[in-house]
């Protein structure tokens, strides 16, 4: 499309702009954060299941590495542009520095249509791209994970064709894997429990008892389940839930005020997360409206389905007992909703910081790989809590000391560290 | 045999039969034994007989033949005989007898049954055959062998057989004779004509004559004489081995006149028909030993009487099959007494097809092990039969009656026919029939002979049922009766006969033969499953990919009995897969397979006796183990990964197993099997087929072909040509799938530049939202959806509108506009995000190429034309440059949009039309099941539209008018009014007026509904008149007009609005 219009990498050099102002950073630190430090572009040539031979554009840019090894998807997508990629790979710098874990960003694809190609021509093109690319990625350089159109069976592809280059076994060089082939335990419930961590700790520092509060759930997939059921075992109580009814194509919220069971609702869901209205309506269960989650008179609020639910018309509904609202699901609210919740001084975790939960598993999953041993999952969700709280009580005491919005507040922190690792390696 | 007699005695009659039959049998095998001594062969015979018989133990054989006399073990004259002559040639050779050694009960002759009569009768008659068949082979033996065609004696041999011939057939030798004159006529030789001509006579033979009047006949001449000239002649002109040759063929075919005299005359009953194919069979001969005219027109005949007299069927059929295989299909047919059936559409489809993948000479490794499964014909006049014993005769005009009433009264007519008696030939073969079948599952299926007819695909028409067939013989025989009955009564059932009406057919007497086939399957547990099920078509009309082309077909699998394959589900999600592209699958990510793959198995319950609907887990948890070839069929989904299952996942991890049927597309010969069979059948039948299966895990099963047809809304549409160019809006000729979709309202067109121009990301989502939000406004299924790019674009909303399933469900047309930009064209997504939801639910998908060569690609209406939508939702009116609703009718003077699509000439075409006018479809009308889920609202709006456009606004005093309700929301049924509102602003007169007006239209519309429907009504207008202080005061109806939600919908007036 013309770059006359909407532009990604654009939009993320003008966020980045914003927040340098704000830190007062100098400008050649500016005009090398502004662009990514690597970018490689280059040709798959793939014998296509018919004979013929098709050649595949791949990417990979490394936004920043000053701080560990570039980290971010590769991207299977027919109108993958070079742009879109620097965007994402900026936003993974920020996002791995926010939570405080030793990576850089990172983010690369391929242009084509899986829904065009076989299974074993897709393997090709992963092969092809490892092969590209062989010498300027791996564990201490660059490692990898799926994204859009990518998943855990073309991690592995790329992983042998990886280890099968260099003549021995890496699996920190890739991640995304299953477990028992190098994959981590722990993942399904990372993100969920991440959101609830950091909610933990927004609660204690303002002195709330989690048994005193009520929260209200948008979504039912993994990330809400896992984040209620950690938020119930606290002591908190969800009264109220939506969920998405395929059949139906709507979605419908699920109400009991003596609190949701957990195990009741996953008994009586589908395949595609969607609660069966009659069995909870027998279970006790009011079965209302799918926007009405957003108008439950409770305390905290926790979006964990898709982008763009508090909008400005929305917003008017949040009842006035809502003290928190913490982002599970990626740009849930509008930029002029996210300037209604400041104003009611209502306490917003940012996604970029709620959901790092994932991010960070990952990095578990890496130093596992390159150290070939594996944790429990106890252990695993024990330092996932420890590496949360952390990365939110930095955010929140920036927050309360220069008096910023959250939302804000994370991405001065993520910046200010990237930068930091930047100057005290005598680059800029 | 008596109808009344009671159960058990019939099955022991039954057993008497089966006894005379094997005994037949064990005859047969004996004396085609060509190589055993023929005095040995008697006594085995002999030996063979008496266990057919009532009292074996007591019952002792000998056969005379010629100068030999044998006799079985233990034989005593006594004077409780029973005796058959035996007769070559006319003459008698000898005797066959038949003793019981002591006094027996009374039966029908002494002793003896008159079934023990048919059988000694029919055993000499064996013997006299195949003696005289070993006679013959051995001079054709000594001729071929012992004296090769040496030039020293080559007269000798074939005199030897004339000699032979004349002596012991004197009309066989004259028939030889005569055939052999006119082959030398024929061939040109004079003497030969000459002698033909002295036979018809010198005054005759000269002159012309008058061609009306007949030839005289010739008077009789001595055969003889002729007979030894005509030999002669053929001495002189022919080699020895053509006249052998041709002697030899003669004599075969002579043999078979009986066959041809039973096939041609239309008075041959279905079982004198069988027999003589029995008689055929016994010959022992050859095929290939018949000229091929004689084989061929053999064959035509056969294909006629016995499966079908449609003639582009006999064509097709002809070659592919052989006089053998109709032995095979009468012994597996319900021979009923006096019977002219046939077996119908469904049953002859299946024949050709097994016949076609057995003979092809392609793909041979492939297509040996395809299967058919065992089935039994009933024929096609069995359905009279069962009448006319019941005294149902009055159902014939049953057909005649009003459709409302038949719809009321079908269910007690189908009581009575459940409730009737089948005459005992009828139980009788069926019960010969559950022995040879067993007691696996059954299905009953129609096989109609209107099915044949061209363009009249019935399927589904008629019912097809599935037994259990489990339990005490009597109680299966008796479910399988009541199945037949049920069946016989769906041809009266309300359904079929619409369609029938509707296609012309009504006339056409409805017979319909019945296929009892064995359930392809095994038993798991309780329950008896196919391991997988489906079906294929030799065109893919759904192309998910632009590298599928339409040669590469589709399947649709799923688990368990095929039902769920066959019609197209609300629920559930069949694995759809193109035999020629297999690698390219529909759904590509982990989580979009475990979406889209099938959760709900069909199967038959074993021990409750009934059809199931089971959940996949279920099905694992409790029988997944006895599921053959199970890790062939499910994937485990963990870890965000598809893998194909360890043996001991199969166990432990039902809960994460998928039906994806990887195994079985990627490490069987499955997919190049069926892709072989759909070529094969496709290239035989010389037209695109479909087919059904299924698979027992062991082996792969054919249970249905038929032409492809094409589903009501999915036959392709003719495409107009020469239109002026301001009728088109758009044109099409890549990736075009088959359909019409008529009165198209409204328009949402994304204009592709100005959507590029957007640069906000809230504003991409606004466009998103805004389809979303017209989704729910417009009217369902008559609006189409046009966007740049890829629809439902997950990742970059600049590649296409974001949208999810629920925003778009209700658009009739989802359109992929590819512009070109700079030297490249983008891709379409082919409707990939949602490529399962859009086929179950019927929404067609068409990508525009606008920068194509000779593609229409009408810009400035789609730009200029009035933007209704900020009237329909204010608050995005910010995007009126992106997003244009266009009100079709509003803007083009009442005509709406016709989205027509061929995909045989792989183009498609928007067109303007004025509404209501039928559309010319190249085959065949909607089917009544599709009508009566659309065609209501359709027609009422129509019809709305037209009295709109007929009424005369000034004469009336009528501001505008409007139409709400059921009517507007596309949800009405056969029997929902059409809700108006009229705007009123004129005089009482012109009130009275209007209001007679529309009484008058009201009652002509209600009758016309009642003749469509049958649904009777005082009248089917619902007029509501608003005036202007109704309006004002936003009173009932005055507030639809204009309403937020679910507005009354203006329609246009005809001539200038009053005042």
């Amino acid at each position: 499309m013309s770059t006359k219009g909407f532009n990604s990498f654009e939009i993320a050099q003008a966020q980045f702009d914003k927040v340098a102002a704000l830190l007062d950073l100098d400008a050649g630190t500016r005009e090398f954060l502004r662009w990514p430090m690597r970018e490689y572009a280059f040709s798959i040539p793939v014998r296509m299941d018919d004979g013929r031979v098709k050649v595949f554009r791949g990417f990979r840019v490394q936004h920043n590495d000053a701080r560990g090894p570039s980290k971010g998807g590769i991207r299977f997508h027919p109108q993958e542009t070079v742009d879109t990629v620097r965007a994402l790979s900026m936003w993974m710098t920020w996002k791995c520095a926010v939570v405080d874990i030793p990576l850089g960003g990172g983010k690369g694809g391929v242009i084509c249509d899986p829904h065009n190609l076989s299974a074993r021509e897709q393997e090709k093109i992963c092969r092809g791209w490892v092969r590209q690319l062989v010498r300027n990625v791996g564990p201490v350089q660059d490692v990898p994970a799926p994204d859009v159109m990518t998943n855990a069976q073309h991690m592995l592809w790329m992983l042998d064709e990886f280890e099968a280059l260099q003549g021995g076994r890496y699996p920190g060089f890739i991640t995304g894997k299953p477990v028992g082939m190098g994959g981590s335990l722990g993942r399904t419930e990372a993100t969920g429990y991440g959101v609830v961590f950091t909610l933990r700790e927004a609660l204690r520092e303002h002195g709330v008892a989690v048994e005193s509060t009520r929260a209200s759930v948008q979504g039912f997939g993994n990330v809400s389940q896992y984040a209620i059921r950690l938020y119930q075992q606290l002591g908190g109580k969800v009264i109220c839930v939506s969920s998405w009814d395929q059949k139906d194509q709507a979605s419908y919220s699920f109400k009991r005020n003596s609190g949701v069971d957990m195990d009741e609702l996953a008994g009586i869901t589908d395949a595609f997360g969607g609660i069966d209205k009659e069995k909870a309506k027998k279970l006790g269960y009011e079965v209302l409206p799918g926007d009405a989650w957003i108008e439950q008179p409770v305390e905290i609020l926790l979006p964990c389905a898709l982008e763009n639910q508090i909008t400005p018309e929305t917003v008017k509904k949040v009842h006035a007992a809502v003290k928190f609202v913490a982002e599970g699901a990626n740009g849930p609210t509008t930029t002029e909703a996210d300037v209604v919740l400041k104003d009611r001084g209502i306490y917003l975790i940012p996604d970029f910081l709620a959901n790092a939960g994932g991010v960070t598993c990952s990095y578990f999953e890496q130093v596992q790989c390159n150290m070939n041993y594996y944790w429990e999952k106890d252990e695993v969700l024990g330092k996932l809590d420890s590496k949360m709280t952390s990365a939110f009580l930095a955010v929140s005491e920036l927050a309360r000391e220069r008096k910023l919005y959250m939302r804000d507040a994370a991405y001065v922190i993520a910046i200010n560290r990237v930068a930091q690792a930047c100057k005290d390696r005598g680059w800029v | 045999m008596t109808e009344s007699r009671p159960m058990d005695e019939i099955l022991k009659a039954l057993q008497e039969r089966a006894k005379e039959l094997n005994c037949l049998y064990r005859i047969d095998e004996i004396v085609h034994d060509v190589e055993r001594p023929i005095e040995e062969l008697l006594r085995a015979v002999a030996e063979a007989l008496p266990p057919g018989l009532q009292y074996p133990a007591h019952c002792v054989a000998r056969i005379v033949l010629r100068d030999l006399d044998v006799r079985g073990a233990g034989f005593v004259e006594t004077p409780w005989k029973l005796t058959a002559p035996i007769v070559i040639s006319n003459r008698p050779v000898g005797e066959l007898h038949i003793h019981y050694t002591q006094q027996m009960p009374r039966a029908d002759e002494g002793p003896f049954l008159k079934e023990e009569r048919k059988l000694i009768d029919a055993a000499a008659d064996r013997i006299a055959r195949a003696m005289q068949h070993r006679e013959l082979t051995e001079v054709f033996g000594r001729m071929q062998i012992g004296h090769p065609p040496l030039d020293a004696a080559p007269r000798q041999d074939w005199n030897i057989i004339l000699d032979l011939l004349r002596r012991t057939d004197q009309h066989l030798y004259n028939q030889v004779a005569r055939k052999m004159l006119n082959h030398l006529s024929w061939s040109g030789i004079e003497e030969a004509k000459e002698l033909l001509l002295s036979i018809a006579g010198p005054e005759e033979a000269g002159e012309p004559g008058d061609e009306n009047r007949p030839t005289r006949r010739s008077a009789p001449k001595d055969f003889e004489v002729i007979s030894a000239e005509t030999f002669q002649i053929a001495a002189t002109h022919l080699s020895e081995q053509d006249l052998l040759n041709n002697i030899q063929t003669w004599i075969k075919e002579d043999r078979l006149n009986f066959l041809v005299l039973a096939l041609e005359s239309g008075n041959t009953s279905l079982p004198e028909i069988a027999n003589a194919l029995e008689r055929y069979h016994h010959t022992g001969l050859d095929a290939r030993e018949l000229s091929p005219a004689m084989h061929l027109g053999l064959k035509v005949s056969l294909i006629r009487r016995l499966l079908t007299d449609n003639l582009e069927f006999i064509n097709t059929c002809r070659p592919w099959v052989e006089i053998d295989d109709f032995v095979d299909l009468v012994g597996h047919t319900i021979l009923l007494p006096k019977s002219h059936g046939r077996v119908g559409g469904k049953g002859s489809g299946l024949l050709l097809a097994r016949h076609v993948l057995r003979r092809s000479p392609e793909h041979r490794e492939l297509l040996d092990g395809v299967k058919v499964p065992k089935t039994w014909y009933v024929p096609s006049d069995g359905l009279l039969q069962f009448l006319a014993y019941n005294n149902l005769d009055d159902v014939y005009n049953w057909k005649y009656r009003d459709l409302d009433e038949i719809r009321q009264e079908y269910p007690h007519m189908l009581q009575v026919f459940k409730s009737s008696r089948f005459p005992a030939e009828f139980v009788q073969g069926l019960s010969t029939a559950l022995d040879d079948l067993g007691d696996r599952p059954l299905i009953v299926r129609s096989s109609s002979l209107l099915e044949d007819r061209a363009g009249s695909a019935f399927s589904g028409k008629y019912k097809s049922l599935f037994l259990a067939n489990q339990g005490r013989k009597s109680d299966r025989l008796a479910a399988l009766l009541d199945a037949i009955a049920e069946v016989y009564g769906s041809v009266f059932g309300p359904d079929p006969i619409q369609y029938r009406e509707e296609r012309g057919l009504l006339e056409h007497h409805e017979e319909m033969g019945i296929m009892i086939q064995e359930v392809v399957g095994v038993r798991a547990g309780r329950y008896f499953l196919p391991a997988f099920a489906g079906v294929g078509f030799s065109h893919n009309e759904l192309r998910w990919s632009p590298r599928i082309r339409r040669d590469d077909g589709l399947l649709r699998l799923v688990p368990g009995l095929g039902t769920r394959a066959v019609d197209r589900l609300a629920d559930d999600y069949p694995i759809l897969v193109a035999p020629g592209q297999p690698g390219l699958r529909v759904n590509v990510t982990p989580e979009e397979v475990y979406r889209y793959s099938p959760r709900k198995v069909d199967v038959i319950n074993l021990e409750t006796n009934s059809f199931e609907t089971v959940d996949r887990h279920t099905l694992l948890k409790e029988v997944g183990g006895d599921l053959p070839g199970l890790t062939q069929l499910v994937s485990l989904y963990e870890h965000d990964m598809l893998r194909r299952p360890g043996g001991l996942d199969l166990r432990v991890n039902e809960d994460k197993l998928v039906f994806t049927f990887e195994g079985l597309l990627t490490e069987t010969d499955f997919v190049p099997r069926m892709k072989a069979i759909l070529q094969v059948l496709r290239e035989a039948q010389g037209m695109p087929v479909d087919i059904e299966f299924a698979s027992d895990g062991r082996d792969l099963y054919l249970l249905q072909c038929r032409p492809q047809s094409h589903a009501a809304d999915t036959v392709p549409a003719a495409i107009p040509r020469d239109l002026p160019p301001e009728r088109v809006l758009f044109s099409a000729d890549r990736y075009v799938s088959n359909g019409a979709v008529p009165d198209i309202t409204h328009i949402v067109y994304v204009d592709p530049e100005g959507y590029s121009r957007l640069g906000d990301l809230n504003e991409l989502r606004d466009v998103s939202r805004a389809v979303g939000s017209l989704n729910q406004i417009l009217p369902k299924r008559q609006f189409i959806l046009m966007g740049p790019g890829r629809w439902g674009s997950r990742g970059d909303v600049k590649l296409g509108v974001s949208v999810t399933y629920s925003d778009i469900n209700n658009t009739a047309v989802l359109i992929e506009i590819a512009r070109k930009k700079g030297n490249y064209v983008p891709d379409v997504s082919f409707g990939t995000h949602f490529f399962q939801d859009l086929i179950e639910s019927g929404i067609r998908y068409l990508p525009l190429y606008p920068d194509d060569p000779g593609v229409v690609f009408n810009e400035p209406f789609f730009r200029r034309s009035e933007n209704i939508l900020a009237r329909l939702l204010p608050d995005l009116a910010h995007l009126a440059d992106t997003v244009r609703v266009i009100d079709v009718p509003e803007v083009t003077g009442g005509q709406v949009l016709r989205v027509l699509m061929n995909a045989d000439l792989d183009a498609a075409m928007g067109v303007l039309a004025p509404p209501g006018v039928a559309m010319v479809t190249s085959a065949v009308l909607p089917s009544p099941a599709a009508r009566s889920a659309e065609d209501h609202w359709r027609w009422r709006l129509r019809m709305a539209q037209k009295v709109a456009s007929d009424l005369e606004p000034a004469r009336f005093g009528v501001q505008a008018f409007y139409v709400f309700g059921s009517t507007k929301n596309a949800s009405a049924g056969p029997g929902s009014d059409i809700d108006v509102i009229l705007h009123f602003r004129g005089t009482p007169e012109q009130r009275r007026d209007l209001e007679l007006w529309l009484e008058g239209w009201s009652l002509c519309l209600a009758e016309m509904n009642f003749l469509r429907t049958g649904y009777p009504s005082e009248g089917l207008l619902d007029v509501h008149l608003v005036t202007d202080e109704d309006l004002a005061r936003q009173t009932s109806y005055a507030a639809k007009i204009g309403a937020i939600t679910d507005a009354a919908r203006p329609l246009t007036l005809g001539g200038p609005a009053a005042g």
